[in-house]
């Protein structure tokens, strides 16, 4: 083996993997390149668009901007791991898919992380909420506003089954 | 097909499942065994001549596999542009000189892309400076440096190898001039004599980046037995591309193969062909092995193209009551270091704007420049918005200056449905009055257009015409439609799907004529190898030709089936209708057969035809082979989309900082296929508009792009998005495909006009440059002593 390379622990959409990864690899590079899950997204490798963004340990983070190194011992979701196995989507992807919350499709993983981990942190947000937490996720095709009245919609159907 | 239940209805996407699961492939996820990585070196220089270059200590490096430079692709041309009278430029590396800072001087491929970055450090370039030129119209005086010398041909056009034939030429560009334009009609002198008013204004709209999210990208894999070239690329049109792929690399055309990928945005960006696509096919061909290579954003910035700054003096004159008799427009279109699609993007400034509104007698003059710059393509209008914001601001203050109403002005000098403009196109469909009524409306034009200054908020108005696709020879498109045994259907068309959502609408108009569901659609596109003959995915000519062909396909289908259904129930073909999977008389719907069943009698009784639908368009058949770009003569299109946009504003003029309130976009899309996708194009276009008209700006200096990543060169994030109303003001379009036509492209122009009226109506200050920054309103404040 490589003498630079330090074997990392984590856990992705569940699964147990041990890896042994070049210290300067970022946690983008090791979902993509090492184990294979290309649903994350690379668009400006400078921390600006979140394209990339996955939830580690219930926080949304832009795996670009973060070393593979530093996600030891966690655990990751990816876009990969938002449906369950036997192909149901997650009632966020249904609102998208729904509400046309989508064009191209290449940052919508991202997007996807992100909403997902706020929904799971805040309880009732409000449209603007939604907005200024999603303002991390660049988008040049929708113009925004059918995917934030997709999670607009996730927020009010949550709303009402707590009644 | 009684009611319609399937066009025109908000579907979702066919393409959502995988895009939302991460199952979706880009090119970006295309990994090949054995794989190779591609870097470019690129000149820091915006003009010199390359003295010499040392490969040798990269060449040395342990993992570099290869290093070309511009001796091994001598010769190599393309150009978007490649006419008998104006030969391509392009080359895939420069050769003895180069002409803008990011041009490509050199190539390495390793085993990794960041061995291949290392080996870029060690390469040597000794270059001998050449005085650059950055300003079109430093670049146009007499002796300004020369970029290009002799432009030759050494290899056939396309207007040779598609039969037009013209003899090749070469060409020398005089003072930098890459093309020139001049459309006239009516009697520009004897319409300014007879106007009771003239006003002269000067506009400028700056280059900006498509930025689509998914950086330019490219995998190709050479197969060194069967001579065949795969290849997974960024592309709005593979037929395109495949064919420069074979004249650059002198493949024979059907051994390259583009394989379907989702293409994460394009906006235009993704049309032309670039330097890394001819080097990775090169490369890949060279060392018989698979080879990627992925830009980064910055390269994204200063080596794709950008759109084209256009600087217009504009001069139109008016009656008192706001008619107008004359105009003349006087255009520069910043080319860059290579002319690409200048000498469209002139053309078309004034071909797209000709159809909203009678201006009576036209002159447009336009002339394309090369400086030392990065060089430019269509950006989702291709230089209607440039135009439209010189044109509108003017009509706008025209209104002002002559005491009349905008909306009003507008309403009066409009075409009328069923005119035949100038070129001979017929406005069959013309959604334009309707739109602007309802977009004035929905502002509340009347109640706040001039009244609302004392709050530092105003109302503007914009409107566009767009093509549905032009004839570009061979702009057409052919569908085919396979019955299959369960009684469902496998589409076969090429177009790619970057988002527009062809993939979804043209699933739906194949279904929706044979009494089919979208799920009884198997779908195969964008693959250069599986689909037929596809030129219809630029121009906006996606749903018109693309749409029309799979529309045409499945008629056809649709026919051949009533046929068989006829046979066999001793009916006439008119007596039958179709319905999941059924044919069924009218009178009696249980006497019916199921599409099965009449797919196993035709088979048995015709010679095993199993029933397959075929269909093709051509975007404007009466066109032979080309319009006349440098004429403007020659029929552009056969149905144009039309949009008025209204917008409000409110200005805080300590900072200067402007915020939108509300964006109202009416469109005439002829009909909506996927309301909710249309929906989203709009929405799209309002935000993109709002943006050219606020943020976006390519800065450079000396060359240099000076915001060449998302940080400095800003486009909305969620949190600016305003209140946004779409309204439908489609006319239906007879040659639609169920009366549809173009709709991605038109609104981002109306837009941008929009929004720059509505900054004047909120404080008295014209501002014909965009994007109108917080700097550049302060400061106009300031001068206006506002």
């Amino acid at each position: 083996m490589d003498s630079t390379k330090k074997v990392i622990k984590l856990k992705v959409n569940g699964e147990a993997y041990e890896v042994a990864i070049k210290p300067r690899m970022t946690l983008l590079q090791l979902l993509r390149n090492e184990l294979g899950l290309t649903g994350t997204k690379q668009a400006c490798m400078d921390n600006s668009c979140g394209a990339c963004t996955v939830i580690v340990d219930k926080m949304a983070v832009k795996s670009c901007s973060i070393l593979a190194m530093q996600v030891n011992g966690k655990e990751i979701t990816s876009v990969e791991g938002l449906a369950s196995k036997d192909g149901k989507l997650s009632p966020l992807q249904e609102s998208f898919l729904e509400h046309s919350a989508f064009q191209c499709g290449f940052c919508t993983p991202g997007k996807l992380m992100s909403s997902t981990a706020m929904l799971e942190e805040m309880p009732d947000p409000t449209e603007e909420d939604v907005r200024r937490d999603m303002e991390g996720n660049l988008c040049r095709c929708t113009g925004y506003v059918q995917y934030l009245e997709a999670i607009m919609d996730v927020v009010g159907k949550r709303k009402e089954a707590a009644k | 097909m009684s009611e319609l239940s399937i066009v025109g209805k908000p579907l979702p996407r066919v393409d959502g499942k995988a895009k939302l699961t991460g199952r979706a492939i880009f090119t970006t996820d295309v990994v090949i065994p054995g794989m190779l990585h591609v870097k470019l070196l690129r000149s820091p220089l915006p003009h010199a001549r390359i003295v010499s270059i040392d490969t040798s200590k990269a060449e040395k490096l342990p993992g570099v596999a290869a290093v070309i430079t511009g001796k091994d692709t001598w010769g190599i041309r393309y150009g978007f542009v490649d006419t008998p009278n104006y030969p391509a430029e392009e080359r895939p590396i420069a050769e003895d000189k180069v002409r803008f800072i990011g041009e490509t001087v050199a190539a390495v491929v390793a085993v990794d892309p960041d061995t291949a970055e290392d080996a870029l450090d060690l390469i040597e370039v000794d270059y001998d400076p050449i005085q650059p030129v950055f300003d079109p119209r430093e670049a146009m005086k007499e002796g300004a440096p020369q970029i290009h010398g002799e432009i030759t041909r050494n290899t056939s056009c396309a207007w040779e190898d598609w039969g037009v034939a013209r003899k090749s030429h070469s060409f020398t560009p005089v003072n930098n001039v890459a093309a020139n334009v001049l459309i006239a009609y009516g009697d520009v002198e004897k319409g300014f004599a007879e106007a009771d008013y003239i006003r002269e204004d000067h506009s400028r709209s700056p280059g900006t980046s498509h930025m689509a999210m998914e950086p330019h990208t490219m995998v190709a894999s050479w197969d060194p037995f069967e001579e065949k070239l795969d290849v997974w690329m960024n592309h709005m049109a593979y037929e395109l591309k495949r064919y420069w792929l074979h004249k650059t690399l002198g493949i024979p055309i059907t051994k390259i193969r583009i394989h379907k990928t989702y293409v994460g945005g394009a906006f235009g960006g993704k049309a032309p062909c670039f330097d890394y696509e001819v080097i990775a096919g090169f490369l890949s061909r060279k060392l018989c092995k698979p080879v990627k290579i992925e830009l980064t954003r910055e390269e994204v910035f200063s080596s794709c193209r950008n759109s084209h700054r256009f600087d217009i003096d504009i001069k139109t004159g008016v009656k008192k009551d706001g008619t107008i008799v004359a105009q003349h427009c006087s255009v520069i279109v910043d080319a860059g270091a290579y002319k690409c699609s200048a000498p469209v993007a002139m053309f078309l400034s004034h071909a797209m704007c000709d159809s909203c509104l009678d201006r009576k007698n036209v002159r447009h003059e336009g002339v394309a420049v090369y400086t030392n710059k990065n060089f430019n393509f269509a950006r989702r209008g291709h230089g209607a918005p440039q135009m439209r914001l010189a044109a509108d601001s003017q009509y706008d203050q025209i209104c002002e200056d002559l005491g009349l109403d905008p909306v009003e002005f507008l309403l009066k000098n409009l075409r009328k449905k069923g005119d035949v403009i100038p070129n001979g196109d017929r406005l069959d469909s013309y959604g334009l009055p309707e739109a602007i009524k309802k977009s004035a409306e929905a502002i509340g034009w009347k109640e706040k257009r001039g009244k609302q200054r004392d709050k530092n908020r105003g109302v503007g108005i914009g409107i566009n015409g767009m093509f549905s696709g032009s004839g570009y020879w061979p702009f057409a498109c052919t569908a085919i439609i396979r019955l299959n045994h369960d009684g469902t259907i496998t589409l076969m068309e090429g177009d790619c799907e970057f988002g527009q959502g062809a993939d979804t609408t043209y699933s739906q108009i194949a279904a929706e004529a044979l009494g089919l569901t979208v799920g009884d659609v198997t779908l195969i596109s964008s693959d250069s190898e599986l689909c037929p003959m596809n030129y219809s995915n630029f121009l906006s000519g996606g749903m018109f030709v693309g749409g029309g062909a799979v529309y045409n396909a499945a008629m056809n289908l649709r026919e051949k089936i009533l046929a068989v259904a006829a046979e066999v129930m001793r009916a006439k073909p008119e007596e039958i209708d179709l319905k999941d999977k059924t044919a069924f008389l009218k009178s009696n719907p249980r006497r019916s057969y199921s599409f099965t069943d009449l797919m196993r009698f035709h088979i048995q009784k015709h010679m095993g035809d199993p029933l397959i639908g075929y269909g093709h368009k051509k975007a404007v058949p009466e066109i032979e082979f080309y319009p006349s770009l440098s004429r403007g003569t020659g029929r552009f299109t056969d149905a144009y989309g039309f949009t008025a946009s209204t917008a409000e504003v409110e200005v805080d003029k300590e900072t200067g900082r402007i915020r939108v309130l509300k964006i109202v976009v009416a469109d005439d899309c002829g009909f909506e296929i996927n309301s909710a996708g249309i929906r989203g194009q709009m929405i799209s276009q309002a935000v993109q508009g709002m943006s050219d008209a606020l943020y976006e700006e390519i800065m450079d200096d000396e060359g240099r792009i000076l915001n060449p990543n998302l940080v400095d060169y800003e486009i909305p994030r969620a949190f600016d998005v305003p209140e946004i109303e779409v309204i439908d003001c489609s006319d239906y379009e007879p040659k639609g495909p169920f009366g549809a036509k173009e709709a991605g492209e038109c609104a981002r122009a109306a837009v941008i006009s929009a929004v720059v009226n509505a900054i004047y109506d909120a404080t008295g200050v014209r501002t014909m440059r965009i994007p109108v920054t917080p700097e550049r309103m302060f400061n106009a404040l300031k001068e206006h002593g506002k």
